[in-house]
């Protein structure tokens, strides 16, 4: 499975700085280099954060390949329009494109949207409280997450699509185009979704490149869009803006609900592991909605970003951002919702992890060796065995993937009572001979 | 049949963070067997039933996960001051939690009835003075 982070193995130290952040322990240091478990990596991107080698990058296309296809059709995050010196108004953004010969299609993105905010807030509307609170799908690693780790929690996913991919085929039906679409993306996430989509078979984008490597071309190709386009004062930006940050998709989808509901907005991959955590356990009754996403502030934090996300998030709320739908559109909107265009076309299944046995029996057995082996560990967690911890290494031995002479301390010892060893051969003398002195 | 297995934790007092910690643990290792995600959902919920139950009320104490090829069993220790009337502890909404535990969202009094619910057998051995020992049993091939 594509999990949209790119290992440089040359420029990989083996310091093993990385392997402790990776919330689902899918990461180890063999013979000096990284690698990544990509069945249970959920694209989050917090490794490449620690990474102080730059071993560790986005798996996207070649940047070259990209702009000898200009014109380039790209749908962007939302995030990309707050990463310039200008405000996030999406006709600046488009003037700034062009110049470089990009066509966004920014202007699907207020149907698709407003009919992904719809579809949510029916679905909430509809669902029966044991499915409740719902989880919103817009966080792919969020997605994938619950996938690997939160089993129980799928069925409480709203099978409602990105309304990325969303805007993409609006733009197909509406412009009858087949030339290709660029995705540009702020986290590892949204590049792996191009690769291996949950939900659908295939992705409507054919390509996948960084928010921050389209960001300096537009920084050293063209100048500031606002001396070219005028905007009015205050500046107002679409809804879909508001989605970059945390809080802005719960905003639309109260907008389009008939009657108050409950919505739980958290960031940050710790506290959503928290949340899931209590969720399990069934702590959140009342809630009908959570809006999760593994980045800090949203979308705007992703590891893809070229500007800080605390000045993103400013920009986003200078904005002037009006959640009234204008009910002239109604029709319009109604009939793109019966289409169904929205919706995930497959069900979002759990990614199975192996068991430790065949069978229980087998399973118990392993476990007990795995308890035997951790309790002659030193319990030190310094994962200079390349594991991020002294259970995982356990686990790993166990399963034949790993010896107990990775672990430095066991190699110690090892060697203390090797030498102690030799030392006491080197006293014992040849038999035939016994100086006198020695008995 | 293969020897049981066992898993121990301690459980400080009035440690709450602690309490779904332990449940999660657990959980953990009932997925790695390879158990359905049914039963480690149900043990998960007894599990922090109880161990809360031994935070608020029990002044700590031990809980135990032991895992046979049939069944999953819950244990649940402590050497507090015990409960006197068990019926009316079992009732849905019964409490003795005081204010400042209710008001950090604890206390529903549904502990014991959630145990209850999810467990096929539960067996509570309590007498004031004398701690409470608490076992629930998970049979594999029964529903609950
Ligand atoms: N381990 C224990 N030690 C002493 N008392 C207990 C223990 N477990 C439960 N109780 C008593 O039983 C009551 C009901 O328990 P429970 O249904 O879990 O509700 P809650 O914990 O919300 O009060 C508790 O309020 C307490 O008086
Ligand atoms: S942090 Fe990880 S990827 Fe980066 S150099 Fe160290 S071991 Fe290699
Ligand atoms: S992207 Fe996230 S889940 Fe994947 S290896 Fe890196 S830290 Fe782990
Ligand atoms: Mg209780």
């Amino acid at each position: 499975m594509a999990h949209g982070v790119k290992i440089v193995e040359q420029s990989c130290r083996g310091c093993v700085n990385c392997i402790k952040s990776c919330p689902t322990e899918a990461m180890r240091v063999i013979e000096g280099k990284v690698r990544i478990l990509s069945e249970i990596c959920i694209a989050c991107g917090e490794c490449l954060r620690r990474c102080p080698h730059r071993a560790l990058l986005l798996e996207e296309d070649e940047w070259d390949y990209i702009l000898s296809k200009r014109p380039m059709t790209l749908v962007t995050d939302p995030s990309f329009c707050t990463q310039f010196s200008w405000p996030p108004i999406p006709e600046l953004m488009t003037q700034a494109l062009f110049e470089l010969n990009f066509e966004p299609i920014f202007d699907e993105y207020e149907a698709a949207y407003d009919v992904t905010a719809l579809a949510v807030a029916r679905a909430i509307e509809s669902s029966s409280d044991n499915l409740k609170p719902l989880i919103s799908t817009y966080c792919p690693a969020v997605v994938r997450l619950i996938q690997i780790k939160f089993h129980e929690l799928i069925p409480h996913l709203v099978q409602v699509e990105s309304p990325l991919e969303t805007s993409i085929d609006l733009w197909r039906a509406r412009s009858k185009r087949r030339d290709p679409v660029t995705l540009v993306s702020s986290c590892p996430a949204r590049i792996a979704m191009v690769r291996s989509p949950v939900g659908r078979d295939i992705s409507s984008a054919e390509f996948a490149i960084s928010t921050s490597k389209l960001a300096r071309e537009v920084l050293i190709g063209s100048g500031d869009p606002s001396k070219k386009v005028s905007v009015d004062h205050p500046f107002r930006a679409p809804r879909w803006i508001a989605w970059a940050k945390t809080g802005g998709e719960s905003m639309h989808v109260r907008s389009f609900s008939s009657r108050p509901i409950k919505t739980l907005e958290v960031d940050g991959l710790r506290n959503v592991i928290n949340l899931f955590q209590e969720m399990e356990l069934g702590k959140l009754r009342g809630i009908d909605y959570v809006e999760a996403r593994v980045c800090d502030l949203g979308c705007i934090g992703g590891i893809g970003n070229a500007e800080s996300r605390f000045l993103s998030r400013i920009k986003i709320d200078n904005m002037k951002i009006d959640f009234n739908f204008n009910e002239e559109n109604r029709e319009k909107l109604e009939s793109i919702y019966d289409a169904k265009i929205w919706s995930l076309r497959e069900k979002i299944v759990p990614i199975e992890q192996m068991p430790l046995g065949e069978d229980l029996a087998k399973a118990m057995e392993r476990l007990k060796q795995l308890h035997a082996v951790y309790a002659d560990l030193p319990h030190l967690d310094c994962g200079t065995c390349g594991r991020p911890s002294c259970r995982v290494m356990a686990e790993d031995i166990v399963k034949g993937e790993g010896s107990l002479d990775d672990c430095i301390f066991r190699l110690k010892e090892r060697i203390a009572d090797l030498s102690k060893e030799i030392y006491d051969l080197s006293k014992r003398l040849v038999h035939t001979m016994t100086p006198e002195g020695k008995s | 049949m293969s020897e049981p297995l066992v898993l121990e934790l301690e459980v400080k007092p009035l440690d709450f963070l602690a309490a779904g910690e332990t449940a999660t643990q657990f959980k953990e290792t009932l997925k790695s067997l390879g158990l359905p995600p049914e039963i480690c959902r149900r043990a998960a919920i007894v599990v922090y039933e109880a161990e809360m139950n031994i935070v608020i009320h029990g002044g700590g104490g031990v809980m135990r996960l032991q895992v046979e090829e049939d069944k999953v069993t819950i244990m649940a220790e402590d050497e507090g001051p015990g409960i006197e009337d068990l019926e009316l502890a079992m009732q849905e909404g019964y409490s003795s939690a005081p204010d400042f535990i209710r008001e950090m969202g604890f206390g529903a009094g549904m502990g014991l009835p959630n145990i209850k619910r999810n467990a096929n057998e539960l067996y509570i051995d309590t007498a004031p003075g004398k701690g409470t020992k608490l076992r629930a049993v998970i049979y594999l091939n029964k529903g609950r």
